[in-house]
C-alpha cells in the first residue's frame, strides 16, 4: 500500500477544494467577519476583574451593541468602556454577575430596552437565558477553550468561509444544510433572519452597510421584529415588578459600594416604536423605573437632537447614526457631569 | 481538550515534533509523553490532575507489593485499598448525588421528611475509564495475570497516555505498559495511516454526528410533546447514529494518534450495528468496556460455572452495573436491564428453538438486533422516563396522531444516512477499513480522505463534547 502517494494526493485535493471553496464564498460577497460568540463575550467580561474604578461598562442588549460606538465615546471622554451587551438579552443577568462577582466600582450603562428589560426574571426564558449562558461560560471556561478562541481569531479574520452565522446568512456545512426544506410537515413560522451587524474583536459592533443601502433586506429583518411583537403579544404580559425590584436589589449593593449606574434608552422607530409605545408605554415602564432607581437616565425621546434618528430596520442604528448617536449622548452625559472626562481630568487616573 | 478542537491541532504538531526530533532519547519521551498527557487533561480542569496522580500513585504501590507479597490476607487488603481509592473516587464524584437522591427518596416515603444538599459535584472527565484502566492493573497483578510495570514512568504514562485517557480504548496492562519498554517509532506508513484514522475519527464525530444528526435528535428528545411514529423513529435511529460516530470516532482518533507515535492500541468498534443478535454485539461494540465487565465482573461473578440461574443472575448483574457506569441516572440502569434481558432470551432461544444463521436469514437478524438496540437507545438518550414512555409509545403506534417536529428532508436524511450506515456495518462487518483500503487505487483513497478533510473543515465544528466524556 503506498500511503505516501496517497497522503500527498489528499493534500493536494484538499487545499484546492478549500481554496476554491474560500473563493466561491468570497465571489457570492461573503467577507471574513468575528463571531460574536460566549468566548468572544469572556474575553471582554475577563477585563471587567481587573477594571479601575474609571472605567465603564456597557450592558444590555443589542441596542446598545449597536448603537454605542466604542471608538466615538472614547474619543469624548478618553476611555475605552467594556462592551458586555448581549443581543436579545435582558441586561439583568449580566448585571447582577458584575455586581455579585467582581469588586468593580466604576460606571456601569445599562441599555434599557423594554421589550427585553421589563420581560422575565424567569432562568428558563430566552431573554434571561441568553445573557446567563455567557455568565455561565465565563465562569466555566476552560484553558482549553480561552485557547481554541485565541487560535480562532486569525482563522475568522482572514477566511470567509470560518463563519458562525446562523440561518439564511448561515455558510457553514450545517446551516446549509439545515437551508435544505422538502414540502411543508413542519413549517417554521419566524421570517428568515439575516446577521446584519459586524463585530470587531472588543464587541464593538456596526450595523451592515447593507442594511441601509437595501430596503429589501431591512425589512426582512423588520419582518421578524414583527414576528418577536405578535409572540409578546400573546405570551405572558412584562414582568415589571419582579424585573425591576431584581435590578433594584442589585442597584442598591453595587451603589453602597461606589459604582455608579446610568440608564439609557436607544432608539427605536417606525411600526416597532408604535408597538413599544402600546405594549410598554414609556410612563408606566421607563418612568417608573427611572423614578425607583433615582440614577442619572436618557431617553433619545428627551434630546432633540437624538429624538429624529431614523433606525433602517425599526431597532437599531446605522454605523454613521451611531456615531453621532454616541458623540451627542456622551456630550450629553458631560455637561450633565454623569461622566468623569478622563481627557480633561488625568488625575482621575 | 478535545480533538476536534483549534487547540488539540497545535498541541499534537508539537508533541509530534517532540517525538521525533533528536531533543531526547527515549525515556526523555515518555517523561514528554507524560506531561503532555497531564497537559492534555489539566487545560480542562488542572486541579482534577490530582486525582490521576492519587490512583497513579495508589496502583503503583498496589502493584509493588501485590508482586512481592505472598500472605494472602495482605494481598487482599492491598487490593481492597486500589478498589475503594478508585470506586471512592467514582462513587463521590460520580454517584454522590445519585445515592443521596434515592436514599431522600426512600427516606421520605417512610415519612422521615429528610431534605439532602446537593454538591453539584464536578464530574472529573474520563473519570470511569482511566480508573477501570487502573483497576484492571491492580485486579491482574492480584491474579498474576501480569508482570508489574518496569518503572513508575512506564506506568504512570500508561494510567495517563493522552490519547486514550478520557474516553478509553480501556487497554489492559500487558497490551499497553509492555509497549512502553522499547523505543516507538511509527513507520511512514503507520504515521500515514494513523493521521487517516485520525481523520475518518474527526470526520464521524463532527461531519456525521455533530453536524447531520444532532440537531435531529435534540428537536426530538427534547420536546414535551406526545409524537408521530416517524418523528420517534427517527430521532432514534439519529441517536443511534449519533452515538456511534460520536464514540467510534474518538475511538479511530484515539487509534489514529496513538499510531502516529508507534503505539498500537486494541479495536474498540467493529461494525456493530450488524451484530447476529446480543452476544455478537458486545463483542463489537465498546469492545474494551465490555471485555472489561466480563473479565472482572461477570467471571467473578461465576459466570456460566455455576448452572443457569447463577449464570443468568451473573449476566443481568454485570448488564445493570454496566448501564450504572455509563451515568448515575436509573434510565442508564433500565438501559442495561434491556441488554441483560436481551442476552438472557438470546441463550434461552439457542437452547430451546435453534437455528442455523445463514446469509440469508442473517441480515435478517441483523436488522432485528439493530431493531431491538433502538428500543435501549431511548431510554439511554431520555433524560426522564416520562420523555422514554412517550417516545416508546409513539415508536410502537400507540400514538399515530402525534405531534410532528421533523420536516421531511430531516426524515429522509435520518433515513438515508442511518440505511447507509447499516448497509455499511452489514458489508464491512468481517472485514477492516484497512483491508478494503489496501484493495482499492491509492488515488481513490485519496479521493475519499480529501473528501471528509474538506467536510470536516467545511463543518466547523464548535468543539462539541464527545458524549462519551461524561461517562
Amino acid at each position: 500500500m503506498d500511503l505516501k502517494k496517497t497522503f500527498i494526493v489528499t493534500a493536494i485535493l484538499s487545499i484546492v477544494a478549500i481554496g476554491i471553496w474560500e473563493y466561491f464564498w468570497r465571489s457570492k460577497g461573503v467577507y471574513p467577519t468575528l463571531d460574536d460568540n460566549e468566548a468572544l463575550w469572556a474575553m471582554q467580561r475577563y477585563r471587567v476583574e481587573k477594571a479601575p474604578s474609571y472605567n465603564m461598562l456597557l450592558m444590555g442588549s443589542s441596542r446598545v451593541l449597536f448603537d454605542i460606538q466604542l471608538d466615538e465615546w472614547e474619543a469624548e471622554i478618553g476611555i475605552r468602556p467594556i462592551q458586555l451587551a448581549s443581543v436579545g438579552s435582558s441586561p439583568l443577568p449580566i448585571f447582577h454577575d458584575v455586581v455579585a462577582n467582581t469588586s468593580f466600582t466604576g460606571t456601569i450603562i445599562v441599555g434599557v430596552t423594554p421589550g427585553l428589560f421589563f420581560s422575565t426574571t424567569s432562568p428558563d426564558a430566552q431573554p434571561w437565558q441568553w445573557p446567563q449562558s455567557k455568565v455561565d461560560y465565563y465562569k466555566k471556561r476552560t484553558y482549553a477553550q480561552i485557547s481554541n478562541h485565541l487560535l480562532s481569531l486569525p482563522l475568522q479574520k482572514n477566511l470567509a468561509f470560518i463563519s458562525d452565522d446562523q440561518g439564511i446568512d448561515g455558510i457553514k456545512l450545517k446551516e446549509l444544510v439545515g437551508k435544505i426544506n422538502i414540502g411543508n410537515r413542519v413549517v417554521d413560522p419566524m421570517p428568515p433572519f439575516h446577521e446584519f451587524g459586524e463585530i470587531a474583536e472588543d464587541r464593538n459592533l456596526k450595523m451592515k452597510q447593507i442594511t441601509v443601502t437595501d430596503t429589501a433586506y431591512a425589512n426582512s429583518v423588520i419582518k421578524v421584529w414583527q414576528f418577536f411583537m405578535k409572540g409578546a403579544a400573546s405570551g405572558p404580559p412584562p414582568d415589571k415588578n419582579s424585573t425591576i425590584d431584581f435590578f433594584l436589589n442589585d442597584l442598591k449593593v453595587f451603589e453602597a459600594r461606589g459604582g455608579q449606574v446610568i440608564l439609557i434608552r436607544c432608539p427605536s422607530s417606525g411600526s416597532l416604536r408604535a408597538g413599544e409605545n402600546m405594549g410598554i408605554p414609556r410612563a408606566a415602564f421607563w418612568d417608573d423605573l427611572v423614578k425607583q432607581a433615582n440614577v442619572p437616565s436618557y431617553h433619545f425621546e428627551d434630546y432633540d437632537n437624538l429624538k429624529g434618528l431614523i433606525c433602517p430596520e425599526e431597532s437599531h442604528l446605522s454605523a454613521e447614526d451611531a456615531q453621532y448617536f454616541t458623540t451627542e449622548l456622551v456630550k450629553i452625559m458631560k455637561n450633565d457631569n454623569t461622566l468623569i472626562n478622563l481627557k480633561s481630568n488625568k488625575h482621575a487616573l | 481538550m478535545l480533538f476536534n478542537s483549534l487547540s488539540f491541532v497545535v498541541f499534537l504538531i508539537i508533541i509530534l515534533a517532540l517525538y521525533y526530533s533528536k531533543l531526547f532519547n527515549w525515556t526523555g519521551k515518555k517523561r514528554m509523553l507524560l506531561f503532555a498527557s497531564y497537559i492534555f487533561y489539566g487545560l480542562w480542569n488542572p486541579p482534577l490532575v490530582i486525582l490521576l496522580w492519587i490512583s497513579t500513585i495508589v496502583d503503583w504501590i498496589t502493584g509493588k507489593k501485590l508482586a512481592i507479597e505472598e500472605n494472602k490476607r495482605k494481598r487482599i487488603l492491598w487490593l481492597m485499598l486500589s478498589m475503594f481509592v478508585n470506586l471512592g473516587f467514582l462513587g463521590f464524584f460520580k454517584y454522590r448525588d445519585f445515592l443521596l437522591d434515592n436514599f431522600t427518596t426512600v427516606l421520605n416515603t417512610y415519612g422521615y421528611g429528610y431534605q439532602s444538599t446537593q454538591m453539584d459535584i464536578i464530574l472529573p472527565m474520563g473519570i470511569s475509564f482511566y480508573t477501570f484502566q487502573t483497576m484492571s492493573y491492580t485486579i491482574d497483578m492480584y491474579l498474576k495475570r501480569t508482570e508489574r510495570a518496569k518503572t513508575f514512568l512506564d506506568f504512570a504514562l500508561y494510567v495517563t497516555f493522552f490519547p486514550q485517557l478520557v474516553a478509553g480504548p480501556i487497554v489492559r496492562a500487558q497490551d499497553l505498559i509492555t509497549q512502553f519498554y522499547e523505543e516507538k517509532r511509527a513507520t511512514v506508513n503507520q504515521f500515514i495511516w494513523g493521521f487517516f484514522l485520525l481523520t475518518l475519527g474527526i470526520f464521524q464525530k463532527v461531519v456525521m454526528a455533530d453536524t447531520l444528526l444532532s440537531d435531529t435528535v435534540d428537536k426530538v428528545y427534547s420536546s414535551d410533546k406526545i409524537l408521530n411514529f416517524w418523528d420517534a423513529w427517527m430521532g432514534t435511529l439519529a441517536f443511534s447514529g449519533q452515538i456511534f460516530f460520536d464514540f467510534a470516532g474518538y475511538s479511530t482518533c484515539a487509534i489514529g494518534i496513538a499510531l502516529m507515535l508507534g503505539i498500537i492500541l486494541p479495536d474498540n468498534f467493529k461494525y456493530p450495528y450488524a451484530s447476529l443478535g446480543f452476544s455478537d454485539l458486545w463483542k463489537r461494540w465498546h469492545i474494551t468496556l465490555s471485555s472489561w465487565l466480563r473479565d472482572y465482573l461477570y467471571i467473578p461473578l461465576g459466570g456460566n460455572r455455576y448452572g443457569v440461574v447463577r449464570m443468568y443472575s451473573a449476566l443481568m448483574i454485570t448488564m445493570l452495573l454496566g448501564g450504572l457506569w455509563h451515568g448515575a441516572a436509573w434510565t442508564f440502569i433500565v438501559w442495561g436491564g434491556l441488554h441483560g434481558t436481551y442476552l438472557i432470551l438470546e441463550r434461552l432461544q439457542r437452547q430451546y428453538i435453534p437455528f442455523k444463521i445463514t446469509k440469508w436469514n442473517g441480515i435478517f437478524l441483523a436488522f432485528t438486533t439493530f431493531t431491538c438496540i433502538n428500543i435501549t437507545w431511548v431510554f439511554f438518550r431520555a433524560r426522564e422516563f416520562k420523555t422514554a414512555w412517550n417516545l416508546i409509545s409513539s415508536m410502537f403506534y400507540f400514538n399515530p396522531n402525534g405531534e410532528k417536529v421533523l420536516g421531511s428532508f430531516d426524515i429522509l436524511k435520518v433515513g438515508i444516512i442511518i440505511g447507509l450506515l447499516f448497509l455499511c456495518h452489514w458489508f464491512m462487518r468481517n472485514t477492516s477499513v484497512k483491508a478494503v483500503s489496501k484493495k482499492i487505487s491509492p488515488i481513490a483513497l485519496a479521493v475519499v480522505w480529501a473528501v471528509m478533510l474538506f467536510l470536516v473543515t467545511i463543518a466547523q465544528g464548535s468543539g462539541e463534547q464527545f458524549i462519551y466524556f461524561q461517562f
